[in-house]
């Protein structure tokens, strides 16, 4: 391929921003499916709440409160929504959950067109994060000039730290280690006197809260429209099936992978649009429980 | 028993539907329902009766049955535009377009269950709405969508107002009448047992994935034929037709109906399709709103749909005392 390197770093900077927004809206949607075996529909729904709260906040007050209040917001929003009706469909069959959620994500994304328009609002990114980063300061084997607009690092880094957030609480906590182990086996843990369903409402609101980060960060970049939610869906459900479903490593790996295979196919426009599915098609039917999945998770 | 009883018997739901159906024209402009929205509910009666073969039959959720829909109306178009303004050959020709490319993606999903097979549907059918917008856009006409076809014709016969009507009805009641022959038929057996338990039924011996395989042929058949008859009452196909929106669509048509009953569905789809078109002159801007807070209310208390709350209904005004 003859790319220069200047093209070739900036493709991987482009695939790791748009791998960057997918992964924070997956982390949660893998996250709530491991542990509380619920496909969530309405994860893309949740997203958009999250960036309209932002822009108003942002506009009205601030971004520094928008970035305090969001995700708290978000979080409670989970857990009402975990304790309101989600938690009546631990025992019904996944279809009923995909349908049930799929319903609240048409009333959600419906009810947030009615009182905002179906327009783009506008969202302005604060001044400490406006501009752009000269690249080849930092990278001295870029030829001349490269530049990047920084939003988008501060972006990539907003989702590294919060990723490394998620692998912290899971593997170097108390909290995580029982969540671990009912995303592995639930039953067996209510009969170890565990209260788990306690801590399927916290990692509802946990999985909330992350696309919460996400709408705060990624608003700007995303923009802020009706539609954002399920154009975000999409993608990101497939991200989680091809890292392998309630597997956050795998959901981490395909986004990175989808990320860069759309950044890189750019030029090619025929190829960028089925890309993603292309790739679906593919690795499931190469590797059917993903590239992570564990073995007997939803089969 | 006679025959003829027999006959009255298995025949009754058909029969009734066939009488419903024909006579639409006649008490549905009463209901506020303009002519034509008839036409586009026979329609979509035919699509979600094929679609409850799979989901209602086998448990198989597919949440790309548009891409069968959308290419049978895009080859309908394209043959109407420059082959013949015969509907007959254009709509051969569409099923088995739609019927060639169910069987490949069939081969490939059907691999799968659950969530898994949800997905690998919506993804292919994604990529066709792709296509179409880009690769294929010199024959699809992309983002505006394919125009300019001839008014079609069945021979001599201008295919217009009642007459469409009634083309599609007879056609939606054959298919209704064929789905239920399926049903009581030993293969409709063998699809009821792969959503009760597929495994159960492998260990029998039975090559359960041949029947599933069958399901989501013949419920693509249906799409297809569907997808078509659309052309056929508006000479317009847009990439929509294709889109995650339309396998949804009839998604919400079949479980606000009753999944697994084929008179549910195609209930849900007029009731949605009034909704969409009827009702919400009254509701404004928030008619999809409503409709999503219907859908998840008949999820969350009713799931088997209208069919349900029917039965419901008869079990406590209908029921004496003794039970009987």
């Amino acid at each position: 391929m003859d790319m220069t390197l200047n093209a070739f770093t900036l493709s991987i900077l482009t695939g790791l921003q748009l791998g960057s927004i997918y992964v924070l809206i997956a982390l949660g949607l893998t996250l709530i499916f491991g542990t509380l075996g619920v496909v969530n529909f309405a994860h893309g729904a949740l997203y958009l709440i999250a960036i309209y709260l932002a822009v108003s906040i942002n506009n009205a007050l601030g971004f520094g409160l928008a970035l305090i209040l969001v995700p708290p917001i978000l979080f409670i929003i989970g857990v009402l929504l975990e304790r309101g009706l989600i938690q009546r469909f631990y025992d019904r069959p996944h279809t009923d959950q995909i349908l049930v959620t799929f319903g609240l994500a048409i009333v959600i994304q419906e009810l947030l067109k009615w009182a905002f328009g179906a327009n783009n609002i506008p969202f302005s990114i604060p001044s400490w994060g406006n501009g752009i980063i000269f690249m080849h300061d930092y990278l001295p084997f870029l030829e001349g000039f490269v530049v990047y607009p920084k939003w988008r690092m501060i972006l990539v880094v907003v989702a590294i730290v919060t990723v490394s957030a998620v692998f912290a609480l899971l593997h170097l906590t108390r909290f995580g280690l029982v969540i671990r182990a009912g995303m592995r086996d639930a039953e067996m843990l209510q009969f170890l006197g565990v209260n788990i369903n306690r801590r399927f409402m916290v990692v509802f609101g946990l999985g909330a809260m992350i696309a919460g980060i996400a709408g705060v960060f990624g608003g700007p970049v995303t923009q802020v429209s009706p539609e954002v939610g399920m154009q975000l869906l999409v993608p990101s459900f497939l991200i989680v099936v091809i890292g392998g479903m309630g597997s956050l490593g795998g959901a981490v790996l395909a986004s990175i992978l989808i990320g860069m295979a759309q950044s890189f196919t750019a030029p090619y426009i025929y190829i960028n649009t089925i890309i993603i599915y292309l790739i679906t098609v593919i690795i499931l039917l190469v590797r059917p429980r993903g590239l992570l999945g564990a073995k007997g998770v939803f089969e | 028993m006679t025959t003829q009883n027999n006959f009255w018997q298995h025949n009754r739901t058909v029969l009734i539907f066939a009488l419903i159906a024909l006579t639409m024209p006649f008490w549905f402009p009463l209901m506020g329902g303009y002519s034509g929205l008839d036409t586009k509910i026979m329609i979509f009666c035919i699509f979600v009766v094929g679609f409850d073969i799979l989901l209602g039959f086998t448990g198989y959720l597919s949440f790309g049955h548009a891409a069968f829909f959308g290419i049978s109306a895009y080859v309908t178009g394209i043959m109407l535009k420059s082959f013949s303004d015969n509907i007959i050959p254009a709509i051969l020709v569409a099923v088995l377009a739609a019927t060639v490319v169910a069987v490949i993606i069939g081969l490939l999903t059907l691999k799968r269950t659950g969530i898994y097979f949800s997905i690998l549907t919506l993804a292919f059918a994604e990529m066709f709405d792709s296509m179409a917008m880009s690769m294929l856009q010199k024959w699809t006409g992309g983002e505006n969508g394919l125009t300019g076809m001839p008014t079609p014709m069945l021979f001599n016969l201008k295919m217009q107002g009642d007459t469409v009507f009634y083309f599609v009805t007879l056609m939606a009641i054959l298919l209704f009448y064929l789905a239920k022959r399926i049903e009581r038929s030993p293969v409709g057996l063998m699809m009821k047992a792969i959503k009760c338990n597929q495994t159960r039924l492998e260990f029998t011996g039975i090559n359960a994935r041949k029947y599933k395989l069958l399901a989501f042929v013949i419920s693509a058949v249906y799409a297809a034929i569907a997808g078509a008859l659309m052309v056929v009452y508006e000479p317009f196909v847009g990439h929509e037709f294709l889109g995650w929106h339309q396998s949804g669509e009839i998604v919400i048509m079949s479980v606000i109906g009753g999944v697994g009953t084929l008179v549910g569905p195609m209930l849900g789809a007029g009731f949605m399709l009034y909704f969409e078109n009827v009702l919400s002159v009254n509701l404004g801007e928030q008619w999809l709103l409503v409709l999503g807070a219907i859908f998840m209310a008949v999820v969350i208390f009713m799931p088997g749909g209208f069919m349900e709350g029917i039965a419901r209904l008869k079990k406590r005004y209908f029921t004496t005392v003794d039970g009987e």
